[in-house]
Parts: structure tokens; sequence; C-alpha cells
């Protein structure tokens, strides 16, 4: 059929379905979104994920950019159970528009806790200025490319690379948070908190602090400093470097749909009864809806564990369509006042990499999106917090 | 001296970042790294954590699922689960138009049946451009709507349940469908569309009665479909006995105890049945 002579004459027989007409676009619109993935790989030297060479990573300990003015106090304990968050994710995404962002981490920790993150989602909700309490915190640091923290040529790659400083020190029970405080006995080991002094003594320490001291009298040697923290006794996540991809590098089968020309043969459409009934049983609602295009956009690549997209024209993908922030619920930057913008989102699938349990208490999420600063503002604090959204599958079966 | 563009960056990689602006389409020369991620793709990642549990092998009969009523929303846990037994038929591809400003847009719309023919069946319907991808995606829907079948006999309780186990009817549009227990040696007596999702069930000797207009096949099919969870929705003598509640895989004992009926029946049915 001809389109140009099928214009003139189809136009007064419209059927103006608006909606069905506006899917329609969506569909198309959907091929045209530019979002990149991220996949878990096996590292292939755990050299390879110290922080100069500006790793995106899961799990282990996280590599920080900037080694000495690490998040302290309040922003690295979950407000729910006062514990120190557990590091989950950190990804290098620099802005190559600005100076000021030519390197850009972005740290994701959370509280393993499942009761944390069901009172976390329902604090989520609340108003800014409600101070509401998170278990989920994500940190955004940035640094030009003149920095003195790392050479402004280009990781070489051969082995020799190292940091131009060395860090702050670290809690030698998680690895993870700056240790502040010290070993009241042997004055060497530094730690985060309380809990996790009191967990590496039970551990271990009680031993060793006494060798330490024997040590120190004898020689000064920091024997300490080098042991790093027990990955497996702390119970952290198991280490991953996460490769980036693009997402419409996976479409090859994708979009084959070859729109079929109609032939003046074949009956027009006529509305049934019947066709409406299967499709409230089997078509059924919004929540199955978002769960059918949730599941396609995956199949593409199954493995995927992030979705990263800065584009202002990207939605997130959810899972389901409860539970969705909408304008309202999402704050303004903290530090400059200017609007967040959806920068990327956790998938359920890095649940399966993590290895964690499944009982009825353990950690399960549907999709955790990370809104951050649209301008990536500079402020006098190192690590800004940025804001997180969780949305959980419903523990009730949703009929 | 102000470095601009991502191709400044040198050796640095460019991590995530992409810009604002940028909207290319991406490298598809990758084909190493893509083709060796193949196998990788066919290998199921679970998304729910049922779909967690079953690839685990913590849970290992589609029974243990109904038993709680737990939402299957992967496909992959009942092809896990059943495996090899579960066929497949097309029985249906339904051209439907819609008039748009160019013309008509033809879609197919595919109904797909699903069983072991031991007492589960599933039913999908799927629309789409293309009939291979209707076909493939009425797969996956009916994958998902698995249901579990009742069988019982009609007189003397030897052997194995062959039929249904009291009249039972279901309803869908205008029709309605009715099936009624039979002799064993009866056969399935009925049309051929609702004999072919009586097969996959596994249901071996039936009687059937339909009314309405069963032309519609997609009414048709969906009330035998109906019917056949009705099996296990109706309350005989033998299901009197009291069941004791087991704990669910991932749910709080409370939220078990908000809904009885369900758990009472499959229990003492899986009992006798066993």
């Amino acid at each position: 059929m001809d389109p140009d002579t099928n214009d003139i004459i189809s136009f007064q027989e419209l059927s103006l379905d608006k909606e069905n007409e506006l899917e329609e676009l969506e569909e198309e619109d959907e091929l045209e979104e530019y979002v990149t993935v991220g996949f878990l790989e096996k590292p292939k030297h755990p050299k390879f994920l110290l922080r100069h060479r500006f790793p995106s990573k899961t799990g282990g300990a996280p590599a920080w950019l900037d080694p000495l003015d690490l998040p302290t106090g309040k922003s690295s304990i979950c407000d729910f159970c006062e514990e120190p968050l557990q590091f989950l994710l950190q990804i290098y995404a620099p802005i190559s528009d600005k100076e000021s962002t030519f390197h850009r981490m972005l740290y994701v920790f959370l509280c393993p806790s499942m009761i944390c993150l069901l009172q976390n989602q329902y604090e989520q909700w609340k108003h800014r200025e409600e101070d509401p309490r998170r278990s989920v915190k994500v940190f955004r640091c940035q640094l030009p490319r003149f920095n003195a923290f790392y050479s402004s040529e280009p990781p070489r790659r051969d082995g020799n690379d190292k940091p131009l400083i060395v860090g702050a020190a670290l809690c030698s029970w998680c690895g993870t948070w700056k240790g502040e405080k010290v070993c009241s006995s042997c004055k060497r080991a530094p730690y985060c908190s309380k809990k996790h002094q009191a967990r590496h003594w039970k551990s271990g320490h009680k031993i060793q602090c006494h060798q330490i001291i024997g040590n120190l009298e004898t020689n000064s040697s920091s024997v300490l400093r080098e042991k790093p923290p027990d990955k497996v006794a702390c119970r952290l996540w198991p280490e991953y470097e996460m490769v980036i991809e693009d997402e419409c590098a996976f479409d090859l089968e994708g979009s084959e749909d070859i729109s079929c020309e109609t032939s003046s043969l074949v009956p027009k459409h006529v509305t049934d009864d019947t066709y409406q009934f299967l499709l409230d049983k089997f078509e059924a609602d919004d929540n199955k809806k978002s769960w059918a295009s949730f599941q396609e956009r995956i199949s593409k690549c199954p493995s995927q564990v992030l979705r990263y997209s800065r584009d202002l024209m990207v939605n997130p993908l959810w899972p389901l369509s409860i539970g969705r922030p909408s304008l309202v619920n999402i704050p303004k930057c903290k530090y400059c006042n200017g609007s967040l913008c959806y920068e990327f989102q956790i998938m359920p699938q890095l649940l399966y990499y993590l290895g964690v349990k499944n009982d009825s208490d353990s950690l399960d999420w549907g999709v955790i999106v990370i809104y951050t600063c649209l301008a990536s503002c500079e402020s006098n604090v190192r690590y800004k917090e940025e804001f997180t959204w969780v949305q959980l599958y419903p523990t009730a079966p949703v009929t | 001296m102000a470095e601009r563009g991502a191709g400044d960056r040198g050796g640095f990689g460019r991590g995530f970042g992409r810009g604002r602006g940028d909207r290319g389409r991406g490298d598809r020369g990758r084909g190493g790294r893509r083709g060796g991620r193949r196998d990788e793709e066919e290998k199921w990642v679970p998304v729910t954590k049922l779909g967690r549990l079953v690839k685990e092998g913590k849970i290992t009969s589609l029974e243990q699922i109904y038993l709680h009523s737990l939402p299957v929303k992967e496909h992959q846990i009942v092809d896990t689960l059943l495996g090899g037994r579960l066929k497949d038929e097309v029985m249906k591809i339904m051209p439907v138009q819609k008039q748009t400003r160019a013309g008509q847009r033809t879609r197919f719309k595919a109904f797909v049946v699903v069983g072991d023919s031991d007492g589960h069946v599933g039913l999908g319907v799927k629309c789409a451009k293309e009939v291979a991808t209707a076909i493939r995606g009425a797969i996956i829907l009916a994958k998902l709507s698995v249901v579990p079948v009742r069988r019982g006999f009609w007189g003397n309780k030897i052997g194995k349940p062959h039929t249904v186990p009291c009249k039972v009817t279901g309803k869908c549009g205008s029709v309605t469908v009715r099936l009624v227990p039979a002799p064993r040696g009866a056969g399935i007596v009925a049309a051929r569309v609702p004999k072919k999702v009586l097969q996959f069930a596994g249901i071996e000797d039936v009687y059937t009665s339909s009314r309405g207009s069963t032309k519609t096949l997609g009414n048709f099919v969906k009330a035998t479909f109906d019917c056949l969870m009705k099996t296990y929705g109706f309350l005989t003598p033998d299901l009197w006995l009291e069941t004791r509640f087991s704990k669910s895989p991932f749910q709080e004992y409370t939220d078990l105890l908000a809904k009885p009926t369900k758990t009472i029946l499959i229990e003492n049915t899986e009992r006798i049945e066993a």
C-alpha cells in the first residue's frame, strides 16, 4: 500500500486510539536509549583493583579515590542499627565536560540487614527536612587531573604503578572505613568503630595483640600494617571487577521485527468483547506490565548487574510499578541545591553473584536507583552523599 | 591546556562516563568479547529470591511453590523444575488489526498450551508483530501460568487417578465447559480444542459438556483452563482433615497464617496422592 495516497484516504478513517498511538511511539523511542551496562568478572589480578588504577568493582574493600578525607561518623553507619555499612560497589564515572570531574567515583554502601532495608524503604518517602534515616548510602568523590594523590599521566599497567602518597589507616577488621580509633592495648591496630574492635578482638587480635606488644619492645616493626583484613571472617562480599559494555552491543536479535505490510485482503479488525476478557486475565495490571517489559529489557544481557545512563531522556528501568518515586520525592542536591538526575541503578542479579543466602531474612531488592547532582558540584566535603531509591519486591503475594 | 572531550583522557580509561550529549550507537565491532559472552548469555541469572532458591536447588518441586502460593515471576523456574517433561503446542495464530493513519497494522496473537501430561498445565497468550516472537512470548507466559490439576477416580480407587475428582465447570465469556468424571477406558470425550488441553493436563478419561459460542477459541480454551484450575479448589470429604502448616521458604510466619485455605487443601492431597 502506498503510504502517501493512504494518508489522504485514511485521514478520515483515523481511529483516534490515542493511548495505543503513544504506546507505539514509546516502543520506538526505547530503542534509541543509550544505556551502558556493567557485568561482573573475576579480576585478572587483585592489584588491578587498587585505587591508582581507578577501578569499577564490587565487593571486598573500597578503593578510595581520595585516600585521606574519608567519610566518618554518622555517614559511615546504618542509621537504624548503628552498624558500620558494608561496601557494595564503586564505579568510575568521569565527566569529560568539566575539569574538576576528570576523576569521579561513586561508592555504594549498604547495611546487609534486611530489616534495615525494609525500614529504609519506608523512610525514603519522607521529605528531606525530616532528616530521614537511611541504610543505603552513596558517596561521590571527584578530582581534577592534576591532584596531589595520583600522577597526571595514565597508569602504565606494567605492574609498577603506585599512588603518589600512602592513604589513611583503614580499620583492621573491615578494611573499609577510616581507622580513627586505635586498640588501647597495642596502640597499633586502627578501628573504625567499637563494634569492629570488639569483633577483631574476639577473632584473633587478643592473641596477636600480645605478640605485637612483644615485637614493639624488641624492635619497632609495624607488623600490623601489612596484614590485610580477613575478608572471610568479617563477611565482606566477594570481590569482582566490573566490566563495561554498551547495551546496544547486544541488540543482535533485538529489533528484527519487520512491520508487516498489510494487504487489503485481510479483513478489518473488529473489537471483540472476548479479546477484552483475555486481555484482562492475561495481560493484567500495571505491575505485570512493568515486570514484562523489565524482563524483556534484561533478556538482552541477563547477567547485567548495573545500568548506567547520564542522559536526561533516559528513565530508570523499574521492575514493578508500585513503589516508584515521583518528582516530589526526589529532593534537591544537599550541597548546591541543584536538581538531581538519574545516574545508575543496581540490578538484583548482583545478589546472585554476591552469593547472598536466601533465607527469610536475607538481603533482597528489586532495584536500587541512584540519583546524583546534575552539575556534579564541588564542595568542602570530599565524599558527597547522593540520593538513593530502593524498590523492593512486595513481601506478601500481590494478586 | 584544558582537556576537553573523551579522547584526551589518554590511557586513563573512560569508565562509565559518556557525557550527556553523546548519543552514539557504540562500537558494534567488539566481536571478540561478545562472542565469548554468548554462552554466558544462555545461562540464567535469577532476578528474584525464589529464582535464586530454585537455581541453588533448595526447591525441588513445583508443589513446594504451590503450597505457599508464591508468585512465579521467572519462566526459567518452571523450566528448571519441570525440565524436559514440559511440552508445548500452539493452539492458534490469529491476526488482529488496528487502524492507523497509514493503513492497518497487523499483529499476530498466539495461543500456546504447555503441559507435562502429569498434573501441570499452563496457558499463554501473546500478541506481537512477528509470528515467531508471539509464539516465543506465549510459551514464556504459559510457563509462568502453570497450575496443578487434581485428578481422582470415577469409582473404585484402584491404580492411579485417571479422571477429574468431581464435576467441575469453568466459564469464560459466554463459553461454559463442564467436566464430568468418566470410567477408565472412556478416553477424553471432548471437542478438539479442550481435548488438547486435557491431554496436556494428564487427564485420561473425562466426559465434557460445553455451552455458548465455542467457536471463539480464546474463550473456549480459557474456560477449560479455568475448569482445571478449580479442581484443586473443590473441598471433598477426604480433605476435611485439618493440616499442620509448614514454614514458607522465605515468608514470615505471620503472613502464612493469614492465608490458610489453599495450604490445607494442597498439603493433604499431596499426602494422599503421593
